[in-house]
């Protein structure tokens, strides 16, 4: 701790003249009469997704979870992409065949720079919006690994897809350390206000969605 | 191609009043077409985004709420904030003014031996004008948010919060790009240029070890940071750097991980007529093999502390920089950012500029306003700007008031003469016999004043005045109902 921290907070507790210090635990009492929950069946729901998935033009394919390992292999395989990266904790079964893996012990950013594709597990997704979460965990990969290659294989199970941002919050016990939520590949529209696909993140994303909730 | 005539002053202490900066802005055409094409655009998204969202009213005054609660605790929630942050590994730092952060940063890059530095879009460092300072003592500061880029390099300022470079168009910035990148063959579409602007940075990021960012929310629960944005630029900047800089003002606070539930719907639907942003952020101090490994956080006041006294200023400080009010102001739209002669442009700018500066510069920005209340009604978290421009306009007054070479001014003297005769209904008959007379020699035939002399003038200046009727009201009552 440097600077001045007596002095600013002296001047908060003047400011609000001397206010009783005891909100902490009420923030959770404040109004909340947005929407919670959502109320979409689960077909809907997950009709809901892959629109608006589709909307940031990001690929989506389906499959039950024995085809996983080959549904993988299939998108890899029309990326026409090789040298993948993939988080340390990624199912064995998920490095599949034809591609080059490098599996992240340590890789540098060098590395991982030449990657042409990373292949992650999810947090969850929100249909919504059309998010796919990342806490990054081992299976999910550390922030690099999703930032750097230019296309991102995502894997997504539709029990972990919620339709509402706050049920998303609901889900977590724990608030996590360390998030990102993708909504879209990057872009930008500073000039004239004209949407630019890619401009530093991953430029193409695409979507396994593994139906596992019956 | 109209670009600026000068260069656009943002420090309030030097620029030109608002009616004198705003004047050549209205004379060029080029710059109000753009701004009127890009706020055009924004609020289109916007108000669809906003009309479908069934819950907005709730969701508003959720995010209200919150915000208003956490200035309520505003110190509890800072400390909080930074036992949790140093708890998870991060610096927490103290700034009471402007001049105070700058020599913090400064000192943390010295002791990184650092002599650049990559910056993801922060309005925040604008405020203390960090880059120059940064440039004197020997850093370079790269921007890295396209925007950001188009200014640094045309050597421009920041005219709106969310998009800072709308007044510029993709003529403007192919010739910045070709000039300074050196691309001669550049052409203007918008996907060349941003195509150049990631190979200029793209080392950059990859290899320049220290970066500066600013926060849309720091949340007390957790000790963690949240960044918004949409290029990518941002997740560079705080995940590949060995160190990474946060500069937030002390209000940027929220109480709870899970209020990002509420804040993250309004500020992007309000900010850039999304659902969610393309990319939001997270991270908590620092996390051994993931991302920089050394994280300091500048806590600033600079002005913000002195807003909390009254609830009616205090409001003030709910802002979530997400533009929507410029976008929607016809002011704003008509004259651009620059002409606020601030970071903080449009009507949260004409309130909060004037009170971080203590109402010492920038007392006619709240003057610069039809108090049409536009930005209350799409404000995300229900700041009640004109109510708090009206308060300030009260301030300014008073303070004029009490100084004395204003004793002579016309206006004062004529609201002191005019205190005077409607005090008593003598002194006010009289008043009105006299005025019917003395404008009678400036009316027309048309029954109309185009033109006054000396003060009055100011007003025909812009509009025509009504010529006084042959009798007044209670002349009119007195002869037909009479006695």
């Amino acid at each position: 701790m440097t600077g001045s921290r007596q002095a600013v907070m002296d001047r908060i507790r003047a400011g609000l003249g001397g206010v009783v210090e005891d909100g902490a635990g009420r923030s959770a009492s404040l109004k909340r009469d947005y929407r919670q929950h959502g109320t979409l069946d689960a077909e809907k729901k997950i009709a809901l997704l892959i629109e608006r998935l589709h909307e940031y033009d990001a690929e989506v394919a389906e499959c039950a979870e024995p085809e996983l390992p080959a549904t993988i292999a299939a998108q890899i395989a029309r990326s026409g992409r090789r040298v993948l990266v993939a988080p340390s904790g990624l199912p064995a079964a998920w490095l599949v065949k034809g591609a080059d893996w490098r599996v992240d012990h340590e890789l540098t950013h060098a590395q991982i720079e030449e990657a042409e594709g990373v292949v992650t597990a999810s947090f969850c997704g929100v249909a919504d919006s059309g998010t796919i979460v990342l806490h990054h965990s081992p299976s999910e990969g550390r922030r690099v690994l999703t930032l750097l290659p230019d296309w991102h294989l995502c894997v997504l199970r539709t029990r972990d897809v919620v339709e509402t941002l706050p049920e998303y919050f609901a889900r977590c016990a724990e608030p996590p350390r360390l998030a990102t939520y993708i909504s879209g590949p990057s872009a930008t529209a500073d000039i004239e206000m004209t949407r630019i696909k890619g401009v530093h993140g991953p430029r193409f994303l695409s979507v396994v969605l593994v139906r596992d909730d019956g | 191609m109209s670009a600026p005539a000068q260069h656009p002053i943002l420090d309030p202490a030097a620029a030109p009043p608002f009616p004198a900066a705003a004047l050549p802005v209205l004379r060029n055409a080029q710059l109000r077409k753009n701004v009127a094409h890009a706020t055009d655009v924004i609020q289109g998204k916007r108000n669809r985004l906003v009309a479908e969202k069934t819950d907005w009213t709730e969701l508003r005054e959720s995010a209200s709420a919150i915000r208003a609660h956490t200035l309520e605790h505003l110190g509890e929630y800072l400390a909080e904030f930074e036992e949790r942050c140093t708890l998870a590994g991060g610096v927490v730092h103290w700034a009471a003014d402007a001049g105070e952060a700058r020599e913090i940063i400064l000192r943390i890059l010295q002791e990184e031996k650092a002599d650049e530095v990559i910056k993801i879009k922060t309005m925040t460092s604008a405020e203390i004008q960090l880059n120059p300072f940064l440039r004197q003592n020997g850093v370079r500061a790269y921007e890295t948010d396209l925007a950001e880029i188009i200014l640094q390099l045309g050597e421009d300022e920041p005219s709106h919060v969310v998009v800072p470079a709308l007044h510029v168009n993709r003529a403007q910035v192919r010739e910045i790009f070709a000039r300074t990148m050196n691309l001669p063959e550049l052409s203007d579409d918008p996907q060349a240029l941003t195509a150049a602007a990631r190979t200029y940075l793209r080392k950059m990021f990859l290899t320049v070890p220290t970066a500066i960012s600013g926060a849309n929310y720091l949340i007390a629960e957790t000790g963690g940071v949240a960044i918004v944005e949409s290029e990518g630029n941002g997740r560079m900047c705080l995940t590949l750097p060995r160190t990474m800089i946060t500069l937030a003002g002390i209000e940027k606070v929220i109480p709870r991980f899970r209020d990002l539930e509420v804040m993250l719907q309004v500020l992007a639907r309000s900010a850039t007529g999304e659902r969610m942003n393309p990319y939001t952020s997270l991270w908590t101090g620092v996390t051994p093999g993931d991302g920089p490994q050394h994280f300091h956080v500048v806590l600033l006041d600079n002005g913000r502390s002195a807003m909390l006294r009254r609830e009616m200023e205090r409001q003030t400080l709910k802002c979530i920089r997400c533009g929507a009010c410029m976008n929607t102001c016809p002011v704003y739209r008509q004259t651009g950012g620059h002409a606020y002669g601030s970071v903080y442009p449009g009507p949260i700018g004409a309130i909060l500029t004037p009170q971080l500066q203590k109402l010492e510069h920038a007392q006619t920005l709240p003057y610069a306003s039809s108090l049409c209340g536009a930005c209350y009604d799409v404000c995300p978290v229900k700041i009640n700007i004109p109510e708090v421009l009206i308060d300030l306009r009260a301030q300014v007054t008073e303070k004029e008031r009490a100084e004395d070479r204003r004793f002579f001014d016309p206006i004062y003297v004529g609201m002191r003469v005019a205190n005077w005769v409607f005090a008593s209904a003598g002194r006010f008959r009289l008043a009105q016999r006299a005025a019917r007379l003395g404008l009678r020699l400036f009316t027309r035939k048309d029954g109309w004043i185009h033109a006054l002399p000396g003060v009055g003038g100011r007003w025909t200046m812009t509009r025509d005045l009504r010529g006084l009727p042959q009798q007044t009201f209670r002349e009119w009552w007195a002869k037909e109902r009479g006695r």
